[in-house]
């Protein structure tokens, strides 16, 4: 069974304060959704609004064409994995498992052998006779999968489940629950602040930042062409580099003037770019280190950060500003030196004083 | 090297002192416990004639036979296991049910009402006592069960501990079990009351053991012999009988009475050890 997943321009008010502001949504059927955006930017409480933990103060939610937002959060047919896991300490995991199934009436042998079935996809059969309380944090983690797995719902909801978990164990269930979606071909809204999550299990983010949607779009529409200039700082890790420019739109594309007159040359085409203060964006991977006065500009190295298969090179402009760029694994760049900074303009963004975006023509 | 091995020693030394001090505390504390056991194995009248009879035997059993066979002390034992009981059980359902409320349930005044609860901690049983005698007089409650258990159920104690208790459980547990289709009496039955046990046992044998060993409002409210409680019965009898009845036959009465409250020690241990360290029971 699964579920697309309509929100209709749904708004949300703690006393004085709107969490949520007239925000609509279409989820197709099948489709594994993360909402990614910074703390109190109103994801949880948009999930929490599906799940029927929070009610709807404006518009309304449906799934399937039927709406449920008057419904009670245990008649919608969603199932719900919590950050803390939410297991039932005091029962054992076949009972956590079974207790939903229990409440509607299920007949013993189905609820056995949905159990059975969830704990053999989730490689947990020897732990059904154990409690919460004698299992590891991935254990639990998987428990409180299987529990929502065993109701065989419409969605399935997560909020924030792997981050209590260890890096390593953090990486290992990430893959396991993308293979789980791939098995259960169910509708997921997974709800993370981590855009590594989002990146790699996301069929699409919804990126969300101050009470509204700022994007929606695959993980590669996010990541090279943000609508936004928060999406573009949000999302990419090191954060995309913005330095405020002065733009030149006489010819076919803009060229952009840094503060000490360094000019790039961008491919973002100029009849589109509207006139106003203006920010360059451009990401660490698309700033090539180059020798000395051979870039567009030379910055001293401040810090350097060896991830293995690249090295991030932090260094200071003339005037301050701090340009990341990317450099070989094992590059001989040390810290304290000054390299130039090659700027790939065919790669480059531009944003305006509103946040809007224009994107190089081939970015 | 030396300076660990001479702290190591110390520490050792240190051990063994308190170690005979935790004895000899202990002595003196089971000391009375072991006297009273000894006097009741007793004949009165060797008693009577050498009180330094005790560390010798002959020892006899004859004293618990005439308890068993005469004394009130049965009736008296279970009339405060009724009332302990009674009160301890009605006072563990209020609580709960109240600190559920209080810590789950929105509704108005709620604040204001859990402060005046609270008020009920400040107000001692002396300040209310002539008034609550008159009113249980009026209603006939003197000399009945209910009348010596209707005072204790007024237990803030009981209902604070129970809301911050509940209060301390994570609401995804509720919210878990509203996905999972539980209505809210069962979310309380089957999710969180399993999960208050401790505090239930810790509130159980503070209250047991209070109603337990309760004088005051007994002493005021059951004037007929029937209805008093252990604590009233005892006092009776060592201003009434010792001369007539013999100090060992009342020794015997005492080990008697004692009885009940040293099993719900030794089944209770833990959460009664947990309860006056004010630790949480995992």
């Amino acid at each position: 069974m699964t579920a697309n997943i309509e929100i209709r321009n749904v708004s949300k008010q703690f006393g004085a304060m709107t969490v949520l502001d007239d925000l609509s949504l279409s989820i197709k059927a099948r489709e594994f959704i993360v909402f990614l955006g910074p703390s109190g930017c109103g994801k949880s409480t948009l999930l929490r609004m599906i799940a029927g933990l929070e009610t709807v103060d404006g518009g309304e939610i449906a799934i399937n064409g039927e709406r449920i937002d008057h419904l009670p959060p245990g008649k919608r047919g969603i199932a719900m994995v919590f950050q803390s896991y939410a297991l039932y300490p005091h029962m054992t995991v076949r009972d956590n498992m079974a207790f939903g199934l229990d409440n509607i009436g299920v007949a013993r042998d189905v609820i056995d052998a949905r159990i059975a079935e969830a704990a053999r996809i989730l490689e947990m059969p020897h732990l059904l006779e154990r409690k919460p309380g004698q299992l590891s944090g991935g254990q639990r983690q998987r428990v409180a999968i299987g529990r929502a797995i065993v109701k065989e719902p419409k969605a399935f909801l997560f909020d924030e489940p792997l981050s209590n978990l260890d890096a390593a164990l953090r990486t290992r269930t990430r893959i396991e629950l993308a293979q789980l979606h791939q098995r259960l071909q169910s509708t997921m809204i997974f709800v993370t602040h981590d855009q590594v999550e989002a990146m790699t299990l996301a069929d699409r983010i919804v990126v969300m930042n101050n009470r509204r949607i700022e994007q929606i779009g695959s993980p590669m529409e996010i990541y090279e062409r943000p609508a936004t200039k928060f999406v573009a700082g949000f999302v990419g890790a090191p954060a995309m580099n913005f330095v405020d420019v002065a733009i030149d739109r006489s010819g076919d594309v803009i060229t952009v003037t840094f503060a000490d007159s360094t000019v790039i040359p961008t491919d973002i085409a100029s009849n589109q770019v509207v006139d106003g203060a203006h920010t360059f964006g451009v990401r660490a991977e698309d700033v090539r280190i180059a020798p000395t006065g051979q870039g567009n500009v030379d910055g001293k190295v401040d810090v350097l950060e060896r991830l293995g298969e690249r090295t991030l090179v932090y260094t200071r402009l003339s005037d301050g500003q701090i340009i990341v760029a990317s450099d070989a694994g094992n590059s001989r760049v040390a810290v304290g030196d000054t390299v130039g900074l090659a700027f790939d303009g065919r790669k480059s963004h531009l944003f305006n004083e509103t946040g809007r975006a224009w994107h190089a023509r081939r970015a | 090297m030396s300076a660990p091995a001479t702290s190591i020693k110390g520490r050792a030394f240190g051990d063994r002192v308190l170690l005979a001090l935790v004895i000899l505390l202990s002595i003196i504390m089971i000391a009375p416990v072991l006297w009273v056991i000894g006097l009741s194995l007793k004949e009165n009248a060797e008693l009577m004639a050498n009180p330094n009879s005790v560390f010798h035997a002959p020892y006899t059993l004859k004293n618990y036979i005439n308890t068993i066979g005469t004394s009130s002390v049965f009736r008296w034992v279970l009339n405060s296991i009724v009332v302990s009981g009674g009160l301890t059980l009605a006072t563990l359902i209020l609580s709960s049910l109240a600190g559920y409320g209080f810590a789950r349930l929105n509704f108005p005044g709620r604040n204001i009402l859990f402060v005046i609860v609270l008020f009920g901690l400040a107000v001692p049983e002396q300040a209310v006592l002539v008034a609550r005698h008159q009113i249980f007089s009026m209603l006939k409650f003197h000399n009945t069960y209910h009348g010596l258990i209707l005072p204790g159920l007024s237990a803030s104690f009981g209902v604070f501990l129970m809301t911050q208790y509940f209060r301390a459980i994570p609401k995804e547990l509720d919210e878990a079990a509203m996905l999972d289709n539980a209505g809210r009496f069962k979310i309380f039955w089957k999710v969180l009351l399993p999960l208050t046990v401790p505090a239930q046992a810790t509130l159980g044998i503070f209250t047991f053991l209070g109603a337990w060993n309760d004088y005051f409002w007994p002493l005021i409210s059951a004037t007929k012999k029937d209805m008093f409680t252990l604590t009233v019965g005892m006092a009776s009898t060592q201003t009434n009988f010792a001369q007539s009845e013999g100090i060992g036959f009342l020794m015997a009465q005492a080990v008697f009475a004692g009885a009940p409250i040293l099993i719900i020690y030794l089944f209770f241990q833990k959460y009664i050890v947990t309860a006056v360290s004010g630790a949480a029971v995992r």
